[in-house]
């Protein structure tokens, strides 16, 4: 099996890296460059835990192979904050609470980030739908979903 | 852990030919890799060689034409359908179908070439096109593109009439008929992601003022399948309306195999195939 040079960006962080074709984008983030932020659950595409932003869309990074990243750009929860100020979703993230044991946090985070900036004015139905593929098994989603909309409106007074 | 395996990326339909010739049996196509990974994963599949299409422009084309009808190549993502102009009217059972399909991230990357391929009886994708006529167009090395409806294409849970050199290039699906009426109906365990415990595809549309109806399944077979008997029942010309719909849920019951599984007993599938298919049937005729 022949390792492969791939380069990317990960959180505005040019990376060359080389790496055996059947390791996974997830590998590769928490195992390779140790961003232990992005979870590893079902590996099967099932709970969305795992979800980054490649080349700006959400995917979950456990069904994406490394190789095929080669070139793109990739966001994880830890390239969030800037300059040490959090994120509009992650201080609406705090504001309401939406966080219990905290596991499923860091996909919920990376989804509403993604869907605020897409569309700054979501309706609920919008947030429940774009996080459709994530679970949390504190059920806490009314918490989620609150803080995603706040998180929405602290984005359109900017 | 996934197995090992060599991965290629080719750029060009041509390589990715060769590469398959090359491997045969021991070579998949990973497009969306959203079934094939956890297959792999699961050690189902064990493939030597993995060839990634995404690179090869031609693939990742989505066209339609007026008249003439829809090209999906094998690399167009479920979210690149939905975001497709027009097509949520001009083909709503398909677009209503894509929709229901995994969740917003995994449509991201699966594909609806991939979808049809890995020939699982409950694709979602798979009732709608059959009631459109679709076709896949296949291609290997050697030879040129042969076109094969997609009632001929699924042969078994999991298996398709694909030989091991050839690839499914893209799904053609013709123009719909002038007026139709589509819909697909998921009945699911649960109202997030999840596969069918049945899916039932319906069209309905005018002909010269004759009604005419098509249904699909998914999840109750060993591969999708249209009832064509239904339709028959429909051209029948000494029914009252009620009694066509009573038929036809009749056949359809008789025409479907659910076995019982996680999702459902065999017998709740079949009470459930005759509850849905009525219902679709009554919205479908009050339509057009």
């Amino acid at each position: 099996m022949s390792r492969r040079k791939i380069r990317f960006k990960i959180n505005g962080v040019e990376k060359t890296v080389e790496v055996e074709p059947n390791k996974t984008l997830l590998w590769l983030i928490r195992e390779e460059l140790k961003l232990k932020g992005t979870k590893k659950a079902c590996e099967r595409g099932d709970c969305g835990l795992c979800t980054v932003l490649l080349n700006g869309e959400p995917v979950k990074s456990c069904l994406v192979l490394a190789v095929e990243v080669d070139g793109s750009d990739i966001l994880t929860v830890e390239g969030l904050a800037k300059n040490g100020e959090l994120a509009p979703i992650q201080r609406a993230f705090i504001e309401h609470g939406a966080t219990q044991c905290g596991f499923c946090t860091p996909a919920f985070l990376i989804v509403g980030h993604w869907l605020i900036n897409r569309n700054p004015n979501p309706s609920r139905e919008e947030v429940v739908e774009a996080i459709n593929g994530l679970l949390c098994r504190c059920t806490g989603y009314k918490p989620i979903i609150d803080a995603i909309l706040e998180a929405a409106k602290y984005m359109r007074r900017t | 852990m996934l197995p090992k395996f060599e991965y290629y990326s080719p750029t060009s339909l041509s390589e990715a030919l060769d590469l398959l010739e090359k491997y045969g049996e021991d070579a998949k196509i990973i497009a969306g890799g959203t079934d094939l990974l956890v297959s792999m994963r699961d050690r189902i599949l064990k493939p030597k060689c993995l060839i990634d299409i995404k690179k090869i422009p031609e693939l990742r084309r989505i066209e339609y034409k007026e008249g003439v009808g829809l090209t999906i190549g094998a690399a167009v993502t479920f979210k690149d359908i939905l975001e497709y102009p027009n097509l949520e009217k001009k083909y709503r059972v398909l677009w209503e179908a894509v929709k229901t399909i995994g969740d917003m991230i995994l449509r991201n990357r699966a594909t609806l070439v991939g979808n049809i391929c890995n020939a699982s009886p409950a694709a979602d994708s798979a009732p709608a096109l059959l009631i459109l006529d679709a076709r896949a167009r296949i291609i290997n090395k050697n030879d040129g593109v042969r076109e094969v409806p997609l009632e001929r294409f699924f042969i078994g849970v999991k298996k398709t009439i694909l030989k091991p050199t050839e690839i499914v290039k893209e799904v053609f699906v013709p123009e719909p008929p002038a007026n139709c009426y589509g819909k697909y109906v998921k009945v699911m365990r649960v109202q997030s992601e999840d596969l069918a415990v049945v899916g039932v595809a319906g069209l309905a549309y005018r002909d010269r003022g004759d009604l005419i109806i098509r249904l699909a399944y998914s999840s109750v077979a060993p591969t999708p399948i249209r009832v064509k008997e239904v339709e028959e029942v429909f051209k029948k010309k000494n029914m009252s309306l009620d009694e066509k719909i009573e038929e036809a849920v009749k056949i359809s019951s008789e025409k479907v195999s659910p076995i019982s599984d996680v999702r459902g007993s065999a017998e709740y599938r079949l009470n459930i195939v005759k509850v849905a298919t009525r219902r679709l049937l009554k919205e479908l005729v009050e339509a057009v």
